[in-house]
């Protein structure tokens, strides 16, 4: 049970990355295990396998790359071990607009990250592991290569077996940088880009876990979820699931432990903070944020990432757990890291902006997603214009409904991201809308005969 | 995603003597990536970044010469070169400005409306072209993942953050004596 928790800062992913940025350092090998690095990966070798997913079972420890399944839960899908590989597959794409949290990871403690995908290759005995990181991060790129090396070089990984042989079970990791496709975040797209291919998409079943990179049993996870791996196995579910908030939606999946949530927009303090889960977004942006910039008020917030919609204006102390999506009318947590915007923001443009996005960013499979993004795009521009009809809200609305894994009309969520997008923000800010359009009067004749 | 227009079979694919994918590269190749795929498509997007790197675009002679070392067909390359805009068919510029122009950065006090504007004009091209000098592309990119310290820019390889018009002109003004193949 977590104790009531009061939101202080709670550095377990961040404890050796200060909140200042001037602060913030890269953490390399040799202060990395001064400071008890790598402990947890050799006291864990000692454990069979699947007591670590076991453990990881246990703390109900969600996925932090968007949404929300539990890490343990996957794990145990895997097909059992037949003499043939099986690959991990690190999500560092990291591209949904408005989020900024695994790069924090990779930055300034890189061998944290290493570490969980150790932990997470034996529990799950995964040969290969794939570290998937988006085109434009060249500069962590750079870093998690020399990491990875400083990593080798001290026989945490290669073919003596991991922490130097403690363990006969021998890990490759592979630095696999992406080209500029926001798409490749969906999970089989990103395979498929590590095959070398376009990145679609691909139909499931069959799942990753059966029938994934390769063609082989594969896992993959987001980066800040690898990196929790380390303080469970380090102090224990108990430990971890005192952090946290439970769900209090019948039968609703519980929020344990801390995650890294990015705030930007506008706030005084934008950055990247680590907090419990269930912390209201006012207490966020007032006690972590310093407020709202120029005292302004607060008009709304992006959830986490643009694909989770928008939360309204009366929707300021919802709290950043898992339950969010039900009870706030979102899609979800999503990356936890919200956009602020104050009242003088133009609804109508931010929705243009997120239209605009999707529209780039479809990788075209499906009609509805294809199409939709592009029709979403040309009436929301219209309606910025000022030369959209109540008639184009309509048809804005039923559009966006018409797309995704929800209406079952696509092959991935992308299309959801750009449905949630649109419809939240036109009802949840509709009098804006309406004042953008021209009323449209459907004349209506009334017979004389009936009088 | 971009799709460019298929060369018509009867194209002439300009060719030049000396080869893209060097001895060197291939040697690379051979020792480094191959060994870390499966198939020998799936060391295709490392090879990718190499060629792009090297000559800031990935011709359609490279792009054969790449088929004929992986062994696959010329169109697997160019269906994986034309989907990821990181890879360009046509030469981009000794520096690429990239102004990210999503959410945080276009809603921010000095938008990136606003520094898409100064490099249009200070460059004078349009978003997505080069200058005739070869000096500079510019592009518009999406969530660099720096929203914090909005609005941001990639110049290269470098990302600049917090930036203002003015930060904005003298990067460009610096930016004009980086040489082909020099660091920014
Ligand atoms: C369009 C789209 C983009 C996504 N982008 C990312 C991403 O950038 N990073 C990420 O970790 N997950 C992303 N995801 C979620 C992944 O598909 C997947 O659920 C996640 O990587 C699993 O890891 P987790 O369970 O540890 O969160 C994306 C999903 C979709 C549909
Ligand atoms: S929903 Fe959109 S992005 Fe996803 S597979 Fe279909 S077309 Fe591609
Ligand atoms: S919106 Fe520009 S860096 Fe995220």
């Amino acid at each position: 049970m977590p104790t009531s928790p009061d939101f202080k800062p709670t550095p377990v992913l961040t404890k050796r990355i200060p909140e200042d940025r001037a602060q913030r350092k890269t953490v390399w090998f040799d202060q990395y295990v001064a400071t008890g690095g790598y402990k947890t990966l050799e006291r864990v070798l000692s454990m069979q396998p699947g007591e670590i997913t076991d453990q990881v079972k246990a703390a109900i420890l969600r996925g932090r790359g968007g949404a929300g399944f539990p890490a343990g839960l996957k794990w145990s899908f895997l097909s059992p071990p037949d003499g043939g590989p099986r690959y991990l597959a690190i999500n560092c794409d990291e591209a949904e607009p408005g989020t900024f949290k695994d790069r924090l990871l990779v930055d300034f403690d890189p061998h944290a990250v290493l570490e969980g995908i150790a932990i997470a290759a034996y529990a799950c005995q995964m040969q290969t592991a794939y570290f998937f990181i988006r085109g434009e991060y060249h500069h962590q790129a750079k870093v998690f290569q020399k990491a990875l090396e400083e990593a080798y070089a001290n026989g945490i990984f290669g073919k003596q077996g991991l922490m130097r042989g403690a363990s006969k079970f021998a890990v490759e990791v592979v630095l696999h940088r992406s080209a500029g496709a926001y798409i490749c975040g969906e999970e089989t797209a990103l395979l498929e880009a590590i095959e070398g291919k376009r990145g679609w998409p691909r139909v499931k079943p069959p799942f990753p876990a059966i029938k994934g990179l390769f063609g082989r049993p594969t896992i993959i996870n987001n980066v800040e979820t690898l990196a929790a791996v380390v303080p469970i196995m380090e102090h224990g579910v108990e430990w971890w699931k005192k952090m946290g908030v439970e769900s209090t939606l019948p039968g609703g999946m519980p929020s344990y432990g801390t995650k890294l949530m990015g705030v930007s927009g506008h706030v005084n303090k934008p950055n990247t903070y680590e907090l419990e889960l269930g912390i209201p977004l006012r207490m966020l942006v007032e006690k972590h944020c310093g407020g709202m910039r120029n005292g302004k008020k607060f008009k709304g917030a992006i959830a986490g990432g643009v694909s989770m919609g928008v939360l309204g204006t009366d929707q300021y102390d919802a709290p950043m757990d898992f339950d969010i999506g039900r009870k706030y009318d979102v899609l979800g947590l999503g990356t936890a890291c919200p956009t602020i915007f104050d009242e003088d923001t133009d609804m109508v443009a931010v929705a243009r902006n997120i239209c605009r996005f999707f529209k780039a960013e479809s990788c075209g499979q499906c009609t509805p997603c294809r199409e939709g993004s592009g029709w979403l795009l040309k009436l929301i521009t219209r309606i910025e214009r000022g030369a959209g009809t109540t008639q184009d809200l309509d048809m804005l609305l039923e559009i966006a409904g018409s797309m995704g894994l929800t209406p079952g009309t696509t092959i991935c969520g992308l299309a959801d991201g750009n449905n949630w997008a649109v419809r939240t923000i036109v009802n949840k800010f509709r009098p804006e809308f309406e004042r953008r359009v021209t009323p449209r009067f459907v004349p209506v004749y009334v017979s004389a005969a009936g009088r | 995603m971009a799709w460019p227009t298929k060369p018509s079979a009867t194209m002439q694919v300009p060719r030049r003597a000396e080869p893209y994918a060097t001895a060197q590269m291939k040697a690379r190749w051979t020792a480094d990536v191959l060994p870390k795929y499966a198939t020998r498509l799936g060391a295709l997007m490392p090879i990718l970044h190499d060629i792009q790197h090297a000559y800031r675009h990935i011709p359609y002679q490279a792009q054969l010469e790449i088929a004929e070392f992986l062994g696959i067909s010329p169109s697997d390359v160019l269906d994986t070169v034309s989907f990821y805009d990181e890879y360009t068919i046509e030469q981009r510029g000794v520096v690429t400005i990239g102004v990210c122009h999503s959410i945080a950065c276009e809603q921010c006090a000095c938008s990136s409306t606003k520094l898409l504007d100064c490099a249009r004009e200070r460059l004078g091209i349009g978003v997505g072209e080069t200058t005739d000098d070869g000096q500079f592309t510019l592009i518009a990119m999406d969530c660099l993942g720096s929203c914090d310290t909005a609005p941001v820019a990639l110049f290269n390889e470098t990302l600049h953050e917090s930036l203002t018009v003015e930060k904005l002109e003298s990067l460009i003004v610096d930016a004009r004596h980086v040489s082909p193949g020099g660091q920014h």
